[in-house]
C-alpha cells in the first residue's frame, strides 16, 4: 500500500531503485546547485532532467497535479510581489541597464532586464520544487534514514524520520475515530452549521484524548525498541538500504562531479568579480 | 538434571512511583525449556514480573529491588537490557506500537539493523524467521494491511532470529479474534517444541492457552505467587475463582454437575481427558429441568433492510437485512474486516448506505444528521480514554447536553438521573483519571446514556480487561437493560461475552450477515462457526463426547449460568 504522495515500498522505476544513500546525496548536491546561481545555462537543463526524472517515476498525475497548482501560483505571486515592489529590479541582477519596453505609469515600467530576472527566477523555483517532488516521490522513509545516515546525521535522529512517518497514519485513524465520536456527542463539524472559531474550540474536545492516547503509544514504543537493542551501539545498518548497483555508482560519478563543480563556481564567483550578478543576453 | 534459566530468590519490587511494592518475596525457578503460564487478574503484578525478566525493570521502569533475580546465571540487576535481549525475546501485548519497521521484512531485521550487522547477513537470518512464523511472502507488506494476528507473527520473529533461550509473550491473546488466538497458540507451541526455546506467557484467558500443552502455570494475586503447578491440578481446585480468573467453560459445566475431581486427573485437554468417573453426572445434570428463559422485548427500535456499502469498488456490505426490538441484547460477532465495525458505522450515520433503508421507529435515518443520530443511536469506543475529555466526571457526562444548548436545568435533571444509573452519583465531583478503568469505562456510557439513545452499541466493551473487570462492566450493562430496558448491540468477538450476555447474535462474514439466531444455535453450527472465524467452544466439544445434542447441551448451561448469576 502506497500513499499517492508517499512510498512506504520502494517503487519500480530506474529512480526509484537507487539506495536511500544516493537519492539522499544527489538531492543535497542539486539544492546547493540550485541556490547558488541564477544562471539560466545552469538552471534550463536541470528543469528538462528533473522533468523528464519526474515522469519517469510514473506518479499519479491526478493527485500531484494539485501540488503544481500550487507550486505554480504561490510563485507566479512572489514574481509578481516582485514587481510590484521594485519594477527595476532587473538592473540591479543585470550589471545596471534597464531597456524599458513598455511604461503603465512613470513608476511602473517594464524593462527586459526585470522580464528575464523575475523569468529566470521563476524557472529557479520550480526547478527547486519539481527536483524535490522527484526526491520525495522517489524515497521510502526508511531510505530516507539510511540516507541521512549515510551524510552523518545521527542515526537517532534519522530513526524520529521513520518513526513519524510509521505512526502518522495510525495517529490519524485514532484522530479519525475520536472526531467521529465527539461528533456523535454533539460537536459540529459541519462549516454551514458552525463557526470557524468554534469548530476551532470543539476540535480541542479531539486533541485531548489523542494526546493521551499518543503518550501511551510513545511509552509502548520506546519499551518495544528497548528491548531490540535500540541505542545499544555508535552505529547502525539499513535493511532497507540495498547493495549499490551500477546506477547508484554512475549516480556517485555524477554527483561528485557536480559537487566539485558547485564548489569551484561558489568560490570563483564569490573571488572574482563578476560583471553583473546574473548571467544575462544583455550587452 | 535441569538447571534453572530464570531464577527469583525472594525477589520484591517497587515502582519508584509508587508507595508499595508490586511484586512481594517472589520465589520462582524456572528450568531450560519448560513452558510456563503466568496467570493473574489485572494488577496481579504479573506483568511487571516479565519486566524485571527481560530487563525493563530496572532499565526503563525505575524502582528498589531487594533479593536477586538471575536470568541465564545472570543478575538482571547489574546486566543491562542489550545484554539480556541476547538471551530473552519479548513480544509485547500492544502489537501497533511494537511493529516500529515500515515493512515486514525491516521490522524482522530491526534489532539486527542496531546491532550494524550487514545487510548481507541480515537477509537470509530475517528470511529464516519469518519463515518460523510463516510470513515469508509478506516482507514487503507494510503495517497497515496486516492483520493483529500478523503482526504479532512478525513481532515474534523479531525477536527469533536472535538465538534467543527464553520467549516472553506479554498478553498475547488480547487483541485477536478467537480463531487468530488459537493460531497464535499454536504457534507458540510450535515454536516452543521445534526451536527448544523456554517459553513464559503471561496471560488472564486461561481456557485459551489450554488450547495447547503447558507444563506449568504460576498464579499470581497481589504481587504474590499463589500457586505454581501443573495445569490439571490447578484446575481441579477452587483458586481460579477465589482470584477472579475465568474457568473454562467445560470445568464449569463439570462443576455445576457436582463432578468433584481429585487433582490427579487429567483436566486440562477436554479432547483426551478421561470423562467416565464424571459422565453419569454430567447426563443427570442434563436432565434437570429449568425454568426457560423467555425474554420480554418491546416494539422493532431498528429496522435495515437490503443494505449494502462499499468505500471504494469493492463490497464491505452487501445486501443486510435485521430487526432489533426495545429491550434486546443482541451480539455482532465475526472476525475483524468481516464488516461489523462498519455496519456500527453506518448506524450511526458516520456513513450512510449505498443501496437499502435503515429505519429508526419507523422513520428513515437518512434525515438525521450524526449529531441528531447520536440521540438515537449512541455509540461506545472502545478505548474509554480516547472519549474522555473533561476533568471531572460530571461535566463529562454533561457534554453533550452542554453542547447542545439545553437549559441548565433541563441538564442537571437528566444528569442526575444517568448518574444515579450508572452507580457514578456519589463519585459526580471526582477527576475522571482518578478513577478505575472499568468506572472509566462507565462514565463514557453514561456520557452516551444521558442522551437516551434508542439503542447504544458497545465496541469490545470488554477488551483487554480481566474477568473481574469484565465481569464488573457486564454486570453494569446487564442491570442497564434489565431496569432501564435500554437496548444493547456488543460488537465483539468473546464467545464468552456473546454466550452469557446476549440473547442474539448476528454474525458477519466477508461483509454479509451469515446467521441471525439465539447464540447456542449458532454456536452449534459447524458451517457458521468456521466462515466467522470464530471458535468452537468447549461445551460443543464436551456435549458431542458425551453423545449429547450441542445446541441443547449449550442452551442448558446458559439456562443454569444465568439462574445461578442471578443467585449469587
Amino acid at each position: 500500500m502506497n500513499s499517492p504522495l508517499l512510498n512506504l515500498v520502494p517503487g519500480k522505476t530506474f529512480l526509484h531503485k537507487l539506495t536511500g544513500k544516493t537519492k539522499v546525496r544527489t538531492f543535497l548536491v542539486l539544492l546547493v546547485y540550485i541556490i547558488m546561481s541564477f544562471d539560466i545555462r545552469l538552471l534550463f537543463p536541470l528543469l528538462v532532467a528533473s522533468i523528464i526524472g519526474l515522469v519517469s517515476l510514473k506518479p499519479r498525475w491526478k493527485t500531484i497535479k494539485v501540488f503544481f497548482y500550487i507550486a505554480i501560483g504561490m510563485n507566479l505571486i512572489n514574481v509578481i510581489l516582485y514587481y510590484l515592489a521594485r519594477p527595476t529590479c532587473g538592473a540591479n541582477w543585470c550589471g545596471g541597464g534597464n531597456t524599458v519596453l513598455f511604461q503603465f505609469t512613470d513608476y511602473f515600467t517594464v524593462s527586459a532586464e526585470t522580464i528575464w530576472y523575475l523569468s529566470v527566477r521563476f524557472l529557479k523555483m520550480m526547478t527547486s520544487f519539481i527536483v524535490s517532488m522527484v526526491f520525495i516521490l522517489s524515497i521510502t522513509p526508511s531510505e530516507m534514514a539510511a540516507g541521512l545516515y549515510s551524510v552523518k546525521v545521527p542515526y537517532k535522529i534519522c530513526t524520529v524520520f521513520s518513526l513519524a512517518f510509521r505512526y502518522i497514519p495510525d495517529i490519524a485513524r485514532d484522530y479519525e475515530n475520536i472526531k467521529v465520536s465527539m461528533q456523535a456527542r454533539g460537536v459540529e463539524m459541519d462549516p454551514k452549521k458552525a463557526s470557524v472559531m468554534t469548530r476551532l474550540k470543539q476540535n480541542v474536545l479531539i486533541l485531548i484524548p489523542l494526546i493521551i492516547s499518543s503518550f501511551e503509544r510513545v511509552g509502548n514504543i520506546s519499551n518495544a525498541m528497548d528491548l531490540r537493542g535500540y541505542g545499544k551501539g555508535k552505529t547502525r545498518t539499513y535493511y532497507s538500504e540495498h547493495e549499490e548497483l551500477k546506477a547508484d555508482k554512475i549516480f556517485k560519478v555524477i554527483y561528485c562531479a557536480l559537487l566539485v563543480f558547485c564548489i569551484y563556481w561558489i568560490i570563483s564567483h564569490n573571488i572574482m568579480p563578476q560583471p553583473s550578478k546574473m548571467w544575462h543576453p544583455f550587452s | 538434571m535441569d538447571t534453572p534459566i530464570i531464577e527469583f530468590k525472594d525477589f520484591s519490587f517497587q515502582y519508584k512511583s509508587q508507595s508499595n511494592p508490586t511484586l512481594h518475596h517472589i520465589n520462582l525457578a524456572i528450568n531450560r525449556g519448560e513452558k510456563v503460564l503466568i496467570l493473574g487478574p489485572s494488577g496481579s503484578g504479573k506483568s511487571t514480573l516479565a519486566n524485571c525478566i527481560n530487563g525493563l525493570v530496572p532499565f526503563s521502569f525505575d524502582g528498589t529491588i531487594t533479593g536477586t533475580c538471575e536470568i541465564a546465571g545472570r543478575a538482571t540487576k547489574s546486566a543491562s537490557i542489550f545484554a539480556l535481549s541476547k538471551v530473552v525475546g519479548t513480544v509485547l501485548q500492544d502489537s501497533d506500537a511494537q511493529f516500529v519497521g515500515l515493512s515486514v521484512g525491516e521490522d524482522i531485521a530491526f534489532a539486527l539493523e542496531n546491532q550494524s550487522m550487514p545487510r548481507s547477513e541480515m537477509i537470509p537470518k530475517v528470511q529464516k524467521a519469518s519463515e518460523l512464523v510463516g510470513m515469508q511472502d509478506f516482507l514487503l507488506h507494510v503495517p497497515y494491511e496486516l492483520s493483529g494476528g500478523q503482526k504479532q507473527k512478525v513481532a515474534l520473529a523479531g525477536v527469533l532470529h536472535e538465538d534467543v533461550d527464553i520467549l516472553i509473550f506479554d498478553e498475547p491473546l488480547a487483541s485477536l479474534d478467537p480463531n487468530m488466538g488459537m493460531m497464535a497458540v499454536d504457534l507458540i507451541d510450535r515454536i516452543h517444541r521445534e526451536q527448544q526455546k523456554t517459553v513464559v506467557i503471561i496471560e488472564h484467558r486461561l481456557e485459551d492457552v489450554l488450547y495447547r500443552h503447558v507444563d506449568r502455570i504460576v498464579l499470581m494475586n497481589e504481587g504474590s505467587i499463589v500457586f505454581d503447578g501443573t495445569p490439571d491440578k490447578l484446575l481441579a481446585s477452587d483458586l481460579l475463582r477465589q482470584y477472579g480468573i475465568r474457568e473454562p467453560l467445560y470445568i464449569m459445566a463439570m462443576k455445576f454437575a457436582g463432578c468433584t475431581f481429585t487433582g490427579e486427573q487429567s483436566l486440562s485437554d477436554i479432547q483426551t481427558m478421561d470423562l467416565a468417573p464424571f459422565r453419569d453426572k454430567l447426563i443427570k445434570q442434563q436432565q434437570l429441568t429449568l425454568e426457560k428463559y423467555t425474554p420480554q422485548y418491546g416494539d422493532t427500535v431498528l429496522e435495515v433492510s437490503g443494505v449494502s456499502f462499499a468505500y471504494a469498488e469493492k463490497p464491505v456490505l452487501q445486501n443486510i437485512s435485521f430487526t432489533i426490538r426495545k429491550g434486546e441484547k443482541v451480539a455482532f460477532v465475526g472476525k475483524n474486516g468481516a464488516g461489523k465495525s462498519t455496519m456500527a458505522k453506518l448506524l450511526c450515520g458516520i456513513i450512510r448506505p449505498r443501496e437499502g433503508t435503515i429505519a429508526i421507529n419507523g422513520e428513515n435515518y437518512l434525515k438525521y444528521s450524526i449529531k441528531e443520530l447520536g440521540e438515537k443511536i449512541g455509540y461506545v469506543m472502545q478505548n474509554p480514554n480516547h472519549m474522555l475529555v473533561k476533568d471531572m466526571i460530571l461535566d463529562e457526562v454533561k457534554l453533550a447536553l452542554t453542547l447542545r444548548g439545553k437549559s441548565p436545568e433541563e441538564i442537571n435533571e437528566a444528569v442526575k438521573e444517568t448518574l444515579k444509573m450508572c452507580g457514578l452519583y456519589a463519585m459526580r465531583n471526582w477527576p475522571v483519571s482518578a478513577v478505575s478503568y472499568g468506572q472509566r469505562k462507565r462514565v463514557t456510557i453514561a456520557s452516551i446514556l444521558v442522551l437516551k439513545p434508542e439503542i447504544i452499541i458497545l465496541d469490545e466493551p470488554t477488551a483487554g480487561q480481566d474477568y473481574r473487570h469484565y465481569t464488573e462492566i457486564m454486570e453494569f450493562l446487564e442491570e442497564l437493560n434489565r431496569n432501564y430496558g435500554v437496548t444493547i448491540v456488543f460488537i465483539t468477538h468473546d464467545m464468552h461475552l456473546a454466550i452469557e450476555y446476549t440473547d442474539r447474535a448476528l454474525v458477519f462474514a466477508e461483509g454479509q450477515l451469515i446467521a441471525d439466531d439465539s447464540v447456542f444455535k449458532v454456536l452449534s453450527n459447524d458451517a457458521v462457526i468456521e466462515k466467522a472465524n470464530l471458535k468452537q467452544t468447549s461445551l460443543y466439544t464436551l456435549a458431542k463426547r458425551l453423545g449429547l445434542e450441542p445446541e441443547a447441551y449449550i442452551e442448558h448451561f446458559i439456562t443454569y449460568e444465568r439462574q445461578m448469576r442471578k443467585h449469587e
